[in-house]
């Protein structure tokens, strides 16, 4: 079944992020630089699990970039928090 | 249940979240940790624990003042003069601190200012109570040994006048406060009677003074009059006014230095005219408000004991905010009194944020400059004038928000943020170097022969492992291999294919099974296609 | 068997998103609400709910917290006749809300809103502070001071919680004595035999618990008159969710409407 693979890791990347939901309103703390690093901590176990070692199909191309760009802007939050902490 | 089914429900799904959402967003502060109060409460949990502080301390203190002027007093006048030194002492220690009490607590404004004002004119009271009378001793003292002279017994006299003057005017002052300061005592649950027996003991003090002083004149006309006389003109006057101070001294001989007393300490010295006159403008300044005595001495004359009043004067004081640089703030402002009078050389206190006191100082112009280095944010300031020992009331100015920006944007988290997408870049490109090389450089071997129109195989029903047997034949033969090549060396003969043929070996030898994608793009590639996958 | 699977992965997380939207639709943020799980909510008062005036037991004591609505002339009889037979009526208000209800019953007590703020505190907001027992009352046994938050004055009856002296009332708002303010002690709770009247409903709000237990313990059991208390919810769903639990039909029509399609889909018989 070709793309049966893609289907998995979009819907285990939206359960997970479903469940990140979920328990930001139980406990009523809607922290978006949280749920953002949970979010790509999900996307970057999703795609070294669906790496084929040798074949990159379409839906892995661009993967690298979107992966580049969130962790710049996590490398941005945490040394961002890292100067509020010293400031303080 | 077909996928399409499945896809539309998902579609569904997604827009019924987005539009509950899309519900809240018109109120986009949900259970934000902000929320922490309403007009009702407050979230103890959030609210900052701080120490107890001193406000417990504050009426208990008051109650101990009181106390202490009764005990103050009645050593006083048992002239007991070692433990009323040390009384006094305690005393001033007291005070200081309720003083700085009064300004940490910002109560000032309150009847508990009023009682500070009123204990700060009981401790000069009570100090010149002490010093009048052991000079009163010592005098009763010489005046039996001069009993004989009448010269000598005339100054005594004087002196003793000028200060029974001054205890009765000290008294009546003292008592004229009582009423108020029992009121506030009441009011705050305080026991006053230590200070109303206080009151007792100064008039027993002062009415000692007045029997003596009557024995010594003997059955005279009344009180003996000195030839040293001394008039305030005008009686009353503010803060920055110039009160004249002179007199006339009969007996005197032109030139003689008389010195001026206000409230017992030396304020100046004039000299005798010609018309044995003298006076001596005296400016009001640091003193406190109410009544106050002057007299003067020529040598051992002492002169009658003139009283004059010191009206209070509102205040009034500006702040005004500067930024100098992102970390510090300039303050600035002008105190000066209702007549449009600058006050000079006045402590000022500036109030950080309700909590932090910094001290500043007004110059000769009644302008004041501070530069207050704050963290980053928004800071409170209100500048204060505590008028302690000034015949001035209390005043503060209106609170001013000061926003500093801080040390402006750190370069850090951007350049963090680049090298983090650097080394990303980097490292994924690191990881699959197969992918470049091809492309990079120009076909240098190119493939043995162009491609031979390929066999038709399939791998349709075979286990993976043989179909990949199957296809790496296919392809070695597409490419007019020999067969006896392993597949390592058709991937040093033809690089171009080297991934199919790498991925093989391990298949073949390492044991290991391609799964249906890989199976499908060595497929594609056997059978004829790029060496880019698609 | 992959279709179905597919299904079952779509229904998972469709279950998923459900539970999310139920759980943030069910609860509010209404202030005293026993359906807010915040800060300022009263889901943990353990204390029962009573919607009927008549014929309370005597041995728990009734609890009128943040009253917002009228009492008729028949309710404050069942109150009147609630304390003749020796019931405790604890009423928490501290909008004066509940003075109308004093007066009909007669009481000389009355609560009077403002802001009562102390300099004799040990936290950073001058409306948090802790007020002294005085009065002997089983309601306060064993309880030194209690932590008030911005409470309100009770004018009237015996007075069993006194504020400190340097207390006064903030009418500017800003935190500190000023203009023409004055310092004093006042009355926070205060009572005329059975009745207790309370002017800080604070103290029973999620955050307030912890920070007064031997209260709360003392003030065991407890119920709450739902209809007049401020601790209903105007969220519609939990409305409804309650409605149907009370009222038997309605409980029995949502079980039968669950049951039914299930039933049907098992019990037909599969044509394969």
């Amino acid at each position: 079944m070709a793309g049966a693979k893609k289907y998995y890791a979009a819907a285990v990347l939206a359960v997970w992020l479903i469940i990140i939901a979920f328990f930001m309103v139980l406990s009523r703390t809607l922290d978006l630089e949280v749920f953002f690093v949970l979010a790509l901590i999900g996307l970057l176990v999703v795609a070294v699990l669906i790496d084929g070692a040798f074949s990159r199909p379409r839906y892995m191309r661009y993967i690298g970039y979107i992966i580049a760009a969130g962790v710049a802007l996590f490398a941005y939050i945490v040394v961002q928090k890292i100067l509020e902490i010293l400031a303080a | 249940m077909n996928a399409r089914a499945s896809h539309t429900i998902l579609a569904a799904a997604a827009i019924l979240v987005l539009v509950l959402i899309g519900v809240q967003a018109v109120d986009p502060v949900l259970y934000a940790a902000k929320n922490i109060s309403t007009a009702a409460h407050v979230d103890p949990a959030t609210i900052q624990k701080r120490s107890i502080g001193d406000a417990a301390s504050l009426v208990p203190l008051m109650d101990d003042l009181l106390g202490q002027t009764g005990t103050l007093a009645l050593t006083i006048k048992l002239k007991d003069y070692e433990s009323a030194e040390r009384d006094l002492a305690r005393y001033n220690e007291l005070s200081r601190r309720f003083d700085r009490l009064v300004v940490t607590l910002d109560v000032s404004g309150t009847n508990i200012g009023e009682f500070q004002q009123n204990n700060r004119q009981n401790q000069d009271a009570l100090t010149a109570l002490l010093n009048d009378t052991r000079q009163f001793d010592a005098l009763q003292r010489l005046e039996i040994e001069v009993r004989g002279d009448d010269e000598q017994h005339m100054t005594v006299v004087y002196e003793g006048e000028a200060l029974r003057q001054k205890m009765r005017e000290s008294f009546s002052a003292y008592a004229k406060r009582e009423a108020a300061t029992v009121r506030i005592a009441e009011h705050y649950d305080i026991n006053a009677t230590p200070y109303q027996e206080s009151v007792d003991h100064f008039a027993e003090v002062a009415d000692a003074a007045n029997g003596w002083q009557e024995e010594i004149n003997g059955n005279g006309t009344g009180p003996a009059q000195s030839p040293l006389v001394i008039a305030v003109t005008p009686v009353e006057g503010s803060y920055g006014d110039v009160l004249l101070i002179g007199g006339v001294h009969a007996g005197g001989r032109p030139g003689t230095p008389i010195d001026i007393y206000v409230d017992s300490r030396l304020a100046a010295t004039a000299a005798l005219d010609d018309d044995r006159a003298y006076v001596h403008p005296y400016q009001v300044g640091r003193i406190l408000a109410g009544p106050h005595l002057a007299y003067a001495t020529a040598g051992t004359i002492y002169s009658n004991v003139a009283a004059f009043e010191v009206l209070p004067q509102n205040t009034s004081i500006t702040l005004a905010l500067a930024e100098v640089n992102g970390t510090t703030v300039a303050c600035t402002g002008n105190l000066t009194t209702d007549d449009a009078r600058p006050v000079t050389q006045a402590p000022v206190l500036i109030r950080v944020d309700g909590d932090t006191l910094v001290a500043a100082e007004t110059d000769g112009n009644g302008t004041y400059r501070k530069d207050i280095p704050l963290p980053a944010g928004e800071h409170a300031l209100r500048a204060e004038f505590h008028a302690a020992g000034y015949p001035l009331n209390a005043s503060e100015s209106p609170t001013e928000i000061a926003t500093l920006r801080g040390e402006g944007l750190s370069p850090f988290p951007f350049a963090a943020a680049i090298a983090a997408a650097a080394g990303t870049g980097w490292y994924l490109r690191r990881r699959r170097p197969e992918e470049n090389t091809p492309a990079a450089e120009p076909e240098a071997t190119p493939p043995p022969e162009a491609a031979r129109p390929a066999p038709q195989v399939s791998i349709a029903g075979l286990p993976p492992r043989e179909a990949a047997t199957v296809l790496f034949c296919a392809l070695r033969a597409r490419l007019n291999l020999p067969k006896t090549k392993t597949p390592r060396d058709c991937a040093r003969i033809a690089p171009a294919y080297a991934v199919f043929f790498e991925r093989y070996e391990r298949i073949r030898y390492a044991g290991e099974t391609p799964s249906e994608e890989e199976l499908m793009d060595m497929e594609r590639i056997a059978l004829g296609g790029d060496a880019d996958r698609a | 068997m992959q279709i179905e699977r597919e299904a079952w992965a779509v229904l998972l997380i469709l279950l998923l998103a459900a539970a999310v939207a139920y759980a943030h639709v069910t609860t509010t943020t209404e202030e005293y609400s026993r359906y807010n799980t915040g800060w300022n909510g009263t889901s943990a008062l353990p204390a029962e709910e009573v919607r009927d005036l008549r014929n309370l037991d005597t041995a728990a004591t009734l609890l009128i917290l943040a009253p917002d609505r009228p009492f008729t002339a028949e309710e404050v009889g069942y109150l009147r006749t609630f304390l003749d037979a020796g019931g405790r009526v604890v009423i928490a208000d501290e909008q004066g809300a509940a003075n109308s209800l004093l007066a009909d019953l007669g009481s000389t007590m009355r609560v009077r809103p403002g802001n009562l703020s102390s300099l004799e505190r040990d936290r950073a907001d001058p409306g948090i502070f802790a007020a002294r027992v005085v009065g002997n009352t089983s309601l306060f046994a064993g309880v030194g001071t209690v932590l008030v938050n911005r409470p309100a004055a009770v004018t009237g009856g015996e007075p069993l919680l006194e504020t400190a002296a340097l207390t006064w009332e903030d009418a500017d708002g800003d935190g500190r004595i000023s203009g023409d303010e004055v310092f004093g002690t006042a009355v926070t709770c205060a009572a005329e035999g059975n009745l207790t009247v309370l002017g800080d409903e604070s103290l029973f709000i999620n955050a307030m618990l912890a920070e007064n237990p031997q209260f709360i313990e003392n003030i065991q059991p407890v119920q709450v008159d739902r209809i007049h208390s401020g601790t209903g919810t105007a969220n519609p769903i939990v409305n409804t969710r309650l409605w149907i639990q009370e009222t038997p039909p309605a409980a029995a029509a949502v079980a039968a409407l669950a049951i039914l399609p299930v039933a049907w889909h098992f019990g037909r018989k599969r044509d394969d």
